[in-house]
């Protein structure tokens, strides 16, 4: 197999054109079989004829498009104005206000300072030994995945510490565990 | 016979290799579009359709209707453009 005899120069013009012309033939073939695929599945899937639907069908699903209403025609903030009755206080809350009132309320956010709150209510009736229970108790919930390593060293700043702990049920856990104390 | 068979063998090759059919197929699907052949054969696809039956027509029903005369139905305008961008490949990459 020499190099010369491969090349396309070597080619006369006549099966240079042959062979272009196969080439677009199978390009062809590939757009018409895309075409049928494309059909194929839009007949399968049901959309295919579509664009015959009557004219009073298109009226009944057309794009909506007034002020207060998504495209669908529906009402997007009919929650806005709804009240939520708080289970922690039993309060009724504005809806978009009540995320912020449950992190306060559980003193469970960011900024609820819960342990400044817990010690209010716990800290005027009992001594030194439940307070540094709740120091402990602090770093098994402020260290959310792993509970052991990092207790040591949390203990001595456990009292400034304000981590917000997304594991509620290690949260939930901990107030029945007090409270049985 | 052989010689030529391997020749067109390593033109197909390098022609998917260095992307250029890609670009032919893309080139070809556009100018069928615009052209309206797409519109007239997806008409004829309707026509098939509503004869075998929605629920019972195959791919194979519409590729053995479709294709022969999507063949035909391409512009003579269309084919020129498509051999000559072909022809000015090969030219170009004439040794293997």
């Amino acid at each position: 197999m020499k190099m010369e005899e491969l090349s396309v120069s070597s080619l006369d013009n006549s099966k240079l054109e042959a062979l272009a012309q196969d080439i677009l033939s199978d390009l062809v073939e590939d757009a018409c079989l895309g075409l049928c695929f494309e059909v194929h599945r839009a007949v399968k899937q049901g959309y295919f004829f579509l664009d015959d639907t009557d004219q009073e069908s298109m009226r009944d699903f057309e794009i909506v498009d007034q002020p207060g209403l998504d495209v669908f025609g529906q009402v997007y903030n009919q929650w806005k104005n709804k009240e939520c009755v708080c289970p922690n206080c039993s309060r009724s809350i504005a809806a978009s206000r009540f995320a912020p009132h449950l992190e306060k309320c559980l003193g469970m956010g960011r900024n609820s300072s819960r342990i400044a709150n817990r010690r209010i209510v716990t800290g005027n009736n009992t001594n030194n030994k439940s307070e540094s229970d709740q120091e402990d108790n602090d770093d098994v919930n402020d260290n959310d995945w792993s509970y052991g390593a990092e207790k040591k060293a949390k203990k001595r700043k456990s009292d400034k510490v304000l981590l917000f702990s997304p594991c509620i049920n290690v949260f939930i856990v901990f107030i029945y565990k007090t409270s049985a104390v | 016979m052989s010689k030529e068979y391997q020749m067109r063998a390593a033109i197909n090759q390098k022609l998917i290799e260095m992307g250029e059919r890609e670009r032919l197929k893309e080139l070809l699907r556009a100018k069928l579009v615009e052209c309206g052949w797409k519109d007239q054969l997806k008409a004829h696809c309707k026509d098939v359709i509503r004869e075998k039956g929605l629920e019972h027509v195959t791919v194979e029903d519409l590729v053995t209707e479709v294709t022969p005369k999507g063949r035909a139905l391409v512009p003579d305008s269309v084919k020129k453009e498509l051999l000559q961008r072909i022809r000015a490949f090969l030219v170009q990459h004439a040794a293997v």
